[in-house]
């Protein structure tokens, strides 16, 4: 059952520039995904892409700036573009939680760990502060902080960084929500603790039969935490389907160049074509957006690339993809 | 999320358009700067812009009330009250910009040294810098002017001197926060010495402060020297100072002719409000938390 | 390593630096290791390992606390502040975050002289040629000279810090994670231009990373450290393939490299790095180590010899229980 789907979503930032030119910023450019029930997919690019951007949107949480000209995100069968805020808030923070890239920040700094944890839970729904403290205990538990009676005496700043983070895992996940968006969730955590975070936000979402989208930069993140990934330039998704499918088939030039860009990759095949910068947000060219840097450019690369299907599930955008073979 | 962002504001070289840029984005600033201006003009101009000259006395003419040949009427020696408002601005700027650049020669480089330094250095700096703003400038000022002789010099001087611990203070405070900066860190890697590090590298990024803070101590100054001249110890009348104006007007006010003192005080609350919406304007746009966030 | 003479000796260093209420945070405690003329070294840790402090260490931009650090035979923790400037042309330093890196109101220009014109005799014009070369080199667009930071892009102020590095010809350059900030794709560029420079200059390199996949790219020797310490250290190629300490087999499994056939070890260390505060003695992976005895925590392991200059410190090596297990 599909969970969430996003249709042909256009986000633009329009400002006023110092010199009072209105300018327009496409920051994303037609993304389409879903989420299936019970289903783990990893949002992966490089910084301006528009990963965060395509969370937000999810989450109802754009604000002008950011527009939003064309598409359609339903969640659940209802589209949260055009639900009132009111119901709007039934959702967030219940059935589709968010966990942010800083642990530290995003703690209330003068509320304790429990208390921040009941007030996750009573602000949605009427539920007496002994059983919100209940389900907080267990909810730190499966997330396994050490200790919870302590750490719900907690100041935020009491916690180390894998420990904050943990605790934001359980404060996404006190409601049992369908739907966590991890935007980043290990950024910035030390590589032994990372470890150890992810494995137990997979554990979680499997063993709760809840979905969730991870936000990530990181390939090795995508390919060992995910069931299916989508790869996205410059506002565009350009390549879709199971982790298995597109590690193996790589048939969009972007991701190619991504996958191969990683030390692992330079080890075994030698540095290949590397570098290059995302086009300007503010003046896109037409046509395929990659293909300034795409060794594969060709004329047809001028009009709009179609989305060519590849196998179950596995989809790329781009005028060539048949006929790149696979690596 | 980031957007690449690109500043594209018509680009005016030099000093002119960074100028148009800032008074673009604060009204503030704008407002201050177009009274300095104006200001100054009068002040490099008032030899043409002036009726008459400011110390010469019309017998016959004392005390005439504003209106005729007199516009803004004539004192109690019989001198037109409106060449000397305009004269006065020369006594404004050449008492606030020296003072200005004073603190500054004095004030920043010390503020550098000791905030890059640290250590007994800065401790002994700051403490010297403490005791000078303990006492109370206006007494300070008074006793120094009194002791050494009431020239204009001896005032620029004074107030010079008495303001260069501010300047010292802000630009410290920026250098202790750039001196452990990464790219400080860089320069002294790169084999740069102590006086580069401190005068090239770390100087042009700790002097905004300090260059906001300048209108308002210019306007201090305009205030105190004109305090000084009211009570007596500064530039001495004739001398068409607005506080010495204002100190002779003041004994007519009682008589009921006002135009002697309130002149010249229109003219020193619009000067010293120029440079402080001057400097309120600065510090707004060279705030970086603002800088972060205006876009 | 080469029979010749290193160009850097680094012996039993160790940093404190003070804390709150009287309290020291161990840094660095004991650190020896050489560096021959065009090795690359890989220092690997997580926070508080200390590997940036060795860094800061090595290119005297902190003072050292004890231990002594000889480059081409000379100790720069006693040599005098002159004679150290001078000697910065030969050892360079690269940092982890480019953007602030750059002094913000220079041009990229003037900060590429600035190496040449502090080390050199050179004048103006010569320099101008000079600096045009490295710009060329570190293919860095030659209108960027005229910019300043805010307006180039991370990988390309990258450029200009290794440009600026590279200057003065330096025969060890630090890195101290030069590609971390940066995004996949750009971060390969900058590797592909350190190996060309290597191989170009034979610079000797001392790279500073948490990331294991990009040590094992770009090292010849890797050390390990953690909480200060040099847990494990030797050839790329041995310690990746047979890590022998707890820690470095607990680190090999927590990454996770961009392939999904690859088969994940699950070694989980046990919570989270203690602060290097205070440390207690003994082995400083004892509070974490799933392998952990009693006497690991009574003093810190002596080293033992694998082959090929590969060592661990493990109490654990002497009777081969050394081995995580799933």
């Amino acid at each position: 059952m599909t969970l969430l789907s996003v249709e042909d979503l256009h986000v633009h930032f329009v400002t006023r520039g110092l010199d009072n030119r209105i300018r327009t910023a496409r920051a994303l450019n037609g993304v389409s995904f879903t989420v299936e029930q019970g289903e783990i997919v990893g949002l992966v690019g490089e910084t301006g892409a528009g990963k965060s951007l395509t969370a937000l949107a999810a989450m109802g949480l754009l604000r002008p700036p950011a527009m939003i000209p064309t598409g359609a995100i339903r969640f659940d069968g209802q589209n949260i573009l055009a639900l009132p805020p009111r119901e709007l808030n039934a959702i967030r923070g219940v059935r589709m939680t968010m966990i942010v890239q800083s642990p530290l920040t995003s703690l209330d700094p003068l509320a304790r760990v429990g208390d921040q944890l009941v007030r996750m839970q009573q602000q949605h729904s009427r539920i007496s502060r002994a059983e919100a403290v209940k389900r907080a205990l267990a909810v730190l538990d499966e997330v396994r902080v050490a200790d919870p009676e302590r750490r719900m005496r907690a100041w935020p700043h009491e916690l180390s960084g894998g420990m904050a983070q943990r605790v934001l895992i359980a404060m996404a996940l006190v409601n049992r929500p369908r739907l966590v968006i991890a935007d980043e969730p290990t950024t910035g955590l030390d590589v032994t603790v990372q470890a150890q975070v992810l494995d137990t936000l997979r554990d979680l979402v499997r063993a709760n039969g809840m979905s969730a989208i991870i936000i990530t930069h990181d390939l090795g993140v995508v390919a060992h935490h995910c069931d299916r990934m989508a790869v996205m330039f410059a506002g565009t998704i350009v390549e879709q389907g199971r982790v298995s499918d597109v590690f193996r088939e790589q048939r969009h030039p972007y991701t190619r160049a991504l996958i191969s860009a990683t030390p692992k990759r330079i080890a075994a095949q030698g540095f290949g074509q590397v570098g290059g910068t995302p086009p300007d947000l503010y003046n896109l060219p037409g046509g395929c957006l990659y293909r300034d840097r795409c060794g594969r450019a060709t004329e047809l690369c001028t009009s709009a690339p179609p989305l060519i299907g590849i196998g179950p599930g596995h989809g790329v955008l781009c005028h060539h993809a048949a006929e790149i073979p696979a690596p | 999320m980031s957007i690449a962002t690109t500043d594209s504001a018509p680009a005016r070289p030099g000093v002119i358009g960074w100028i148009i840029g800032l008074a673009r984005r604060s009204p503030t600033f704008a407002l201050g700067f177009a009274i300095v201006l104006v200001f100054a003009v009068l002040a490099l101009g008032a030899d043409w812009l002036a009726p008459f000259d400011p110390v010469q006395t019309f017998p016959f003419a004392v005390l005439k009330p504003p209106g005729g040949d007199f516009v803004l009427g004539s004192d109690g020696n019989g001198m037109d009250v409106l060449s000397r408002v305009i004269h006065g601005s020369r006594y404004a700027f050449g008492i606030s910009l020296p003072a200005g650049a004073l603190m500054v020669v004095i004030g920043v480089p010390l503020g550098v040294v000791a905030g890059y330094k640290g250590g007994v250095t800065d401790e002994v700096l700051i403490r010297i810098l403490d005791v000078l703003r303990a006492f109370p400038t206006i007494i300070l000022s008074l006793a120094v002017v009194a002791a050494a002789g009431a020239s204009l010099l001896n005032v620029v001087l004074v107030i010079g001197f008495l303001d260069s611990p501010i300047f010292a203070r802000i630009v410290r405070a920026e250098v202790l926060a750039l001196r452990s900066a990464t790219f400080v860190r860089a320069a002294v890697a790169v084999g740069n010495p102590p006086w580069r590090v401190m005068f090239v590298h770390i100087l042009p990024n700790a002097i905004m402060g300090a260059i906001a803070q300048l209108p308002v101590r210019m306007s201090w100054a305009v205030r105190i020297s004109a305090t000084l001249a009211f009570v007596g110890v500064g530039v001495q009348a004739p001398a068409p100072e607005w506080g010495a104006m204002i100190r002779q007007g003041a004994e007519f006010v009682i008589s009921g002719e006002w135009w002697v003192a309130t002149f010249p005080g229109l003219a020193l609350i619009a000067l010293v409000l120029g440079f402080n919406l001057l400097g309120d304007g600065l510090q707004d746009l060279l705030d970086p938390r603002r800088r972060a966030t205006g876009k | 390593m080469t029979g010749q003479a290193p160009i850097l000796a680094v012996r039993d260093l160790v940093k404190r630096f003070p804390a709150a209420k009287g309290a020291q945070v161990h840094a660095v405690n004991g650190v020896s290791f050489e560096i021959a003329a065009g090795e690359t070294i890989g220092l690997v840790g997580e926070s508080g390992s200390g590997k940036s402090t060795i860094g800061l260490l090595v290119t005297r931009l902190i003072a050292v606390t004890a231990g002594s650090i000889l480059f081409g035979g000379r100790d720069i923790t006693t040599l005098p502040e002159a004679e150290m400037r001078a000697l910065r042309a030969e050892i360079q330093i690269v940092f982890q975050d480019p953007w602030g890196a750059l002094n913000p109101r220079m041009t990229i220009g003037r900060a590429l002289d600035e190496p040449l014109m502090l080390h050199t005799d050179l004048d103006a014009q010569t320099r101008r040629k000079r600096m045009l070369e490295i710009a060329d080199r570190v293919r860095l667009p030659r209108a960027s000279l005229e910019r300043f930071p805010h307006e180039l892009s991370g990988g390309q102020l990258q450029r200009v810090c290794i440009a600026r590095a590279i200057a003065t010809r330096p025969k060890l350059i630090v890195l101290d994670e030069p590609t971390s900030s940066l995004d996949l794709s750009v971060r390969a560029g900058i590797l592909q231009l350190l190996e060309e420079l290597r191989k170009e200059t034979g610079a000797a390199m001392l790279f500073i990373s948490h990331d294991l996949e990009t040590v094992e790219l770009v090292s010849d020797r890797v050390l390990v450290l953690y909480l200060g310490s040099v847990v494990e250290q030797g050839p790329t190629e041995a310690l990746f393939a047979s890590p022998a300490h707890p820690y470095t087999q607990t680190l090999l499994s927590a990454n996770l490299p961009p392939d999904p056939e690859a088969k994940l070890a699950r070694h989980r260390a046990l919570g989270e790095i203690p602060s290097p505060i205070n440390l207690p003695p003994g082995c400083a992976f004892a509070s974490r180590c799933p392998l952990v005895l009693p006497a690991c925590r009574e003093g810190m392991p002596a080293s033992h010899e694998l082959g090929q200059g590969h060592r661990a410190a493990c109490l654990r090596i002497a009777d081969g229980s050394n081995r995580l297990v799933d």
